[in-house]
């Protein structure tokens, strides 16, 4: 809309459009408002990441948020004169980067292998085993590749027993991404085929129906039905995925830290954790925050325009 | 609404349409290679934990660890756990706050979605940017719990519902499901007078079930594995969540360090949890998800056919 | 300003203690005294706290008999809100930033350390005790005049006195432990040089059997190498001013020899690959023969394991040194925990709270201090033969660790025998009158010190890289350029902080 044809007629299509739309605004009004008080009104005191902030400032927590010294950029510039924050940022994209390739297009195939079979009563079966791990800790699941791969578990046993030498899997630094994707696959992949297996029980088995009597085989249905059935959700994931590209988890790196080193395992979150929340300096943690905010919201924006340049939807639509 | 007639086709066990062909050997070879090891690799270690939470103390240091080989059936690491009636209330806690926070944010999540499903309504860019927002930037920990308890909310169990009722992600995935069921469908019914909230409810969700059980499911998992908030705005130690509780027995006797050195808490001798409380801790957080998923799941299974609309 | 110390000994020690070596009694008392005859609190208003325990969590007002009878004793309603002790900051972060603090705050002493401009927030939130403790006004609470005058010392912020202590009992942080049953088996005895160190590493470890020699030990290496630990490891250069540990030969050679017993694939692989991996289990189990912890882990373990593994016997390594001389331990005198007072309550109702912290304090021999550690006789514990309690499993259910009221007010240390471990009271008295007086003096005594954080956090950086060196993927060599990357990031302005204060406290 042009900005200069604000006249009467616009604020008659205005209250045309309220009188249209309004039963949509209430039905997204309670939502909105949940939002607002528990996330928008406490997000205000994002302030203090240009702030020296001082909780004990003033006569109660509020005036700590509005006397405390303001000082401009000062905890961004901390944050980006710092070459291990760059080295953290680094990281994390290479490891989302990776698990992107890597990862995310297993829980697709997974899916689309599970809702093949033709026992649904085997399907429930593997798909009630397979995302069993998802509720597992971090802890849980890194003592499980101990215990499989570390240099006193069971291959590294029975290599000793054939006289060779166990080379380190848990602690090669250089190997570590594939070493955290491969934990992250074995905990989420199962967890990851839920959403597509939605989608895909969403799909009109008339469809299949009548490719199959025009003579297209089983490819050809899964190349023409099914794939084209995914991809809304896939691309709409894979936006999200990168609006978190910043967030790769934290305590399976924090647990693996010292075992490979803050050289390959030092994730933004990590950073954060040991350069603001442990020396408790919030203006520090507030504004890597925002840094992670902007980020994710300048790559969701793009993700979403190359989404409609292929002539995807994507999280929101073209006006 | 008599243009569409939502119909499940049952594909009952083992039975396979008319018109799928038989898949080829190498195909059903591959498939189940793939599943066996999948299966083998969750259910191997899912064994040893059960063996483990069951398994005496010397089996356990015999073992060194995890144990495989059951050697005997040794319950004391559930009767630790549910000695006290701790644990059992905060299952209730628990199963409380998931049936109620699921219901409000199921509720408020599908209205919202089905709000914002309609390009070119009015003000629907600026409310979708509101929302996508808010999956952006995070507020801070002090501010929250100023919020929480200046609603007067601290100790109540909606302080572990509220703040974390609307999961955008989960709206988002909603929204586009009802936004990928053909728009004949809803444009029909309108000609015909249905209002919105008709629509919604006789034509959308009956179609996005599916979607609806898994984004059901996705909330109720964040609420029975809700930890945080609970440290946070819960101070009656009887109202605890379970994984509250549950955490309360890992972290047993460990002691805490002081710039990196341990210290000794005069009076107090430390325990550490054994290997077998620990994974009885797995068992008792992973049972609840065996047993919601078969419902979650059923709704998968049913194909849709989606009217003769174009017809 | 400190409350004038005027000690209570209501039972006599069998190995008395002295200084920072706890008292030891052999023997439970077969008469109790009823130390505190009056109701601390008389105006019946209910009491909020909030301190950490590390353990099950327990039923609270109403479903808890030990509350119901500590709460008699006391004449007032408390429903202790018990946390999580290893969440415990983010939870502190909150009601402090929040300013929503209960009637009676426990905090640990080293959060305290964590939390910037804590002492604005004492001035801010928390009630000052000055006027009601110092000198002789203390007398009013005899309990509290009998804690240890450097206890006090400590719990004075900006001048003036803000909180309980809870005094420390074991200066000693770090011990080497080691499996005495398997190594005797081995024909190995405890080494007594570093070279013997080592040489029990090549020895006792035994990948092909999953069995390695040591866990993690490199505090301890740092100690038989007698690297300065005052603050985390100053200490003052021969001609003035202040060194950190890092800058020291002594740390060098601590570093390299540690790195060799990495390098030479001594330590166990279980724990050099995750932080989660359970070294207490590992050593329980035999695959693990020694390791560093705090001397806390010593009764637990050796209670828990001779009832598993017959002639499970876990020692610590006596202290020696490595670059000659006698050796050197680190520790400190800071309390282990404060209890501070909610701010503008009122003169009658401090003096209530302070009563009742009073009655908390009551030391060992009291009934009060039984009740208050060992809850009700025939609910939660019965008694052994010798009278000293045996817990039973209501005590497990009820009693948070360390029991809710117990850990509000602190008592002189003691250390009591059991019939669980026979030989403990004497084994640990014994190493710690052995170990104590090498126990280096520490720069700070009782002087309160809030770091600036390019310091804080220049040293965790600082580890990092040192970590890559024991490790192995980073070489010695490099040692000299990570020490000039931490004086430029933050050392140098730590160092001249702390010399500053040296320098204000005349010292």
């Amino acid at each position: 809309m042009n900005k200069h044809e604000v006249t009467e007629s616009s604020r008659a299509r205005l209250g045309m459009r309220l009188r249209r739309d309004w039963p949509l605004l209430l039905m997204t009004a309670p939502a909105a408002l949940l939002l607002l008080v528990f996330h928008y009104v406490p997000t205000l005191g994002n302030v203090i990441a240009f702030q020296d902030y001082n909780p004990f400032e003033g006569d109660n927590p509020f005036e700590a948020f509005l006397l405390s010294e303001w000082i401009g950029f000062g905890n961004f510039e901390t944050l980006f004169y710092d070459p291990a924050f760059w080295d953290a940022v680094q990281n994390t994209l290479s490891i989302t980067l990776f698990q992107l390739v890597f990862f995310f297009p297993l829980p697709i195939g997974l899916a689309i292998l599970l809702h093949s079979i033709g026992s649904s009563r085997l399907r429930a079966f593997v798909q009630g085993v397979i995302y069993l791990p998802h509720f597992f800790s971090w802890v849980l699941v890194i003592t499980f590749f101990v215990q499989m791969f570390g240099g006193a578990g069971l291959l590294a046993g029975q290599l000793r027993q054939h006289g060779i030498e166990p080379w380190n899997i848990m602690t090669n630094p250089d190997t570590f991404i594939f070493l955290v994707t491969s934990e992250a696959v074995w905990k989420d992949v199962g967890w990851g085929t839920i959403v597509f297996l939605a989608t895909l029980s969403a799909i009109d088995l008339t469809l299949y129906e009548a490719a199959a009597a025009d003579g297209a085989g089983r490819w050809r249905r899964l190349w023409h039905i099914t794939l084209p059935a995914l991809r809304p959700v896939v691309v709409l994931l894979l936006i999200l995925r990168l609006g978190d590209a910043l967030n790769v988890g934290f305590e399976q790196y924090i647990l693996q830290r010292e075992a490979v080193g803050r050289q390959a395992a030092e994730v933004l979150d990590t950073f954060v954790f040991y350069q603001a929340i442990v020396p408790q300096q919030w203006g520090l943690g507030a504004a890597a925050g925002l840094f992670k905010g902007v980020v994710g919201l300048s790559l969701i924006l793009a993700a979403n325009k190359i989404a409609h340049f292929i002539g995807e939807q994507g999280v929101y639509q073209k006006t | 609404m008599s243009t569409i007639a939502p119909a499940p086709i049952p594909r009952t066990s083992a039975t396979r349409a008319a018109w799928e062909e038989k898949p080829s050997p190498v195909t059903q070879l591959g498939k189940g290679t793939i599943l066996t090891s999948v299966v083998v690799a969750v259910l191997f270690p899912m064994w040893s934990i059960v063996v483990t939470s069951l398994a005496s103390r010397q089996t356990i240091n015999e073992a060194g660890g995890m144990v495989v080989i059951p050697a005997e059936l040794d319950l004391s690491a559930y009767v630790t756990i549910f000695s006290g009636g701790q644990v059992t209330r905060a299952i209730w806690i628990s199963t409380l706050v998931t049936v109620m926070g699921t219901a409000v944010s199921l509720l408020l999540t599908v209205l919202a979605a089905y709000g914002l499903s309609r390009p070119g309504s009015l003000a629907h860019r600026p409310l979708l940017f509101y929302f996508l927002l808010t999956f952006l930037i995070s507020p801070g920990l002090v501010p929250s719990y100023l919020v929480v308890t200046g609603l007067g909310l601290k100790n109540s169990l909606w302080s572990l519902i509220l703040p974390s009722a609307i999961s955008v992600f989960n709206l988002v995935v909603v929204r586009a499901f009802f936004m990928s069921i053909p728009s004949e469908l809803v444009d029909s019914a309108r000609i015909d007078g249905a209002s919105e909230w008709r629509i919604l409810m006789g034509i959308l969700l009956p179609l996005s079930k599916a979607a609806v059980a898994v984004v059901g499911l996705f909330y109720a998992v964040s609420y029975w594995n809700a930890y945080f908030n609970a440290v946070l705005y819960i101070d009656d130690n009887d109202k605890w969540p379970i994984q509250r509780v549950l955490q309360s027995y890992i972290l047993a006797g460990q002691s805490p360090h002081v710039a990196g050195a341990p210290v000794n808490l005069p009076g107090i001798t430390a325990y550490p949890p054994t290997l077998a409380i620990k994974m009885a801790v797995v068992v008792v957080t992973v049972v609840p998800a065996l047993l919601v998923y078969p419902f979650v799941q059923r709704h998968f299974t049913k194909g849709l056919i989606v009217g003769a609309v174009k017809g | 300003m400190i409350p004038k110390y005027t000690p209570i000994e209501l039972l006599k020690p069998d190995i008395p203690g002295e200084g920072l070596i706890p008292s030891g009694y052999l023997h439970y008392p077969t008469h109790l005294v009823d130390a505190i005859t009056d109701r601390p609190a008389r105006s019946g208003q209910a009491i909020t706290t909030m301190s950490p325990a590390w353990g099950p969590n327990p039923p609270g007002l109403g479903r808890n008999a030990y509350l119901a009878a500590v709460n008699g004793e006391l004449g007032a309603p408390i429903n202790p809100s018990v946390q999580d002790g290893n969440t415990y900051a983010d939870k502190l972060s909150a009601v402090l930033g929040a300013r929503d603090v209960p009637h009676l705050l426990c905090v640990p002493s080293w959060e305290i350390d964590r939390i910037p401009r804590f002492s604005q927030a004492v001035k801010a939130l928390f009630a000052d005790l000055t006027d009601h403790l110092r000198g002789d006004a203390a007398s009013a609470y005899p309990m509290l005049a009998a804690l240890p005058t450097v206890a006090w010392q400590y719990s004075v912020w900006s001048g003036r006195l803000a909180a309980v202590p809870f005094p420390n009992s074991g200066p000693l942080p770090w011990a080497l432990f080691y499996r005495k049953d398997l190594t005797d088996r081995a024909g190995i005895a405890a080494p007594k040089t570093i070279d013997e160190l080592y040489d029990f590493g090549r020895r006792m470890t035994n990948p092909s059997k999953g069995v390695w020699a040591f866990g993690n030990l490199f505090n301890m290496v740092q100690m038989f190498f007698k690297c300065p630990g005052s603050k985390g490891g100053w200490r003052k250069k021969a001609g003035g001013g202040l060194e950190f540990k890092f800058e020291t030969a002594e740390f060098r050679q601590a570093l390299e020899f540690a790195t060799r017993l990495f390098q030479e694939g001594m330590v166990h692989p279980d724990l050099v690959a995750s932080k989660g991996a359970d070294a207490k289990q590992l050593f329980s189990a035999g695959k693990m023969i020694a390791w560093e912890d705090g001397l806390g882990a010593w009764r637990g373990m050796q209670s828990e394991q001779s009832k598993v593994t017959r002639g499970f016997d876990m020692h610590p390594v006596p202290v020696f040194s490595a670059v000659g001389g006698e050796p050197l331990v680190w520790g400190s005198a800071e309390p282990v925990y404060y209890t501070f007072l909610k701010k503008g309550l009122g003169k009658e109702r401090t003096e209530e709270l302070l009563r009742v912290l009073n009655w908390c304090a009551a030391p060992f021999g009291s009934k009060e201090y039984e009740l208050c550690l060992s809850g009700v006789e025939g609910k939660h514990f019965t008694r052994a033969a010798d009278g000293s309690p045996v817990p039973t499993d209501l005590f497990n259910q009820e009693l948070a660790t360390p029991p809710q009221y117990y850990v509000l007010g602190g008592r002189a240390a003691v250390e009591v025998a059991s019939a669980d471990v026979p030989h403990y009271v004497e084994d640990l008295l014994a190493y710690t009158r052995a170990t104590i007086p090498y126990l280096e003096p520490d720069l700070f005594h009782a002087i309160k010190v809030e770091l600036p954080a390019n310091y804080s956090k220049t040293i965790v950086t600082t580890e990092d890289k040192i970590n890559d060196v024991l490790r192995g993927r980073r070489p010695l060599r490099d040692f000299d350029a990570i020490i000039r990357e931490w004086r430029n990031t933050g050392g140098d302005e730590g160092r001249a902080f702390l010399e500053k204060i040296l320098a204000d406290n005349g010292r």
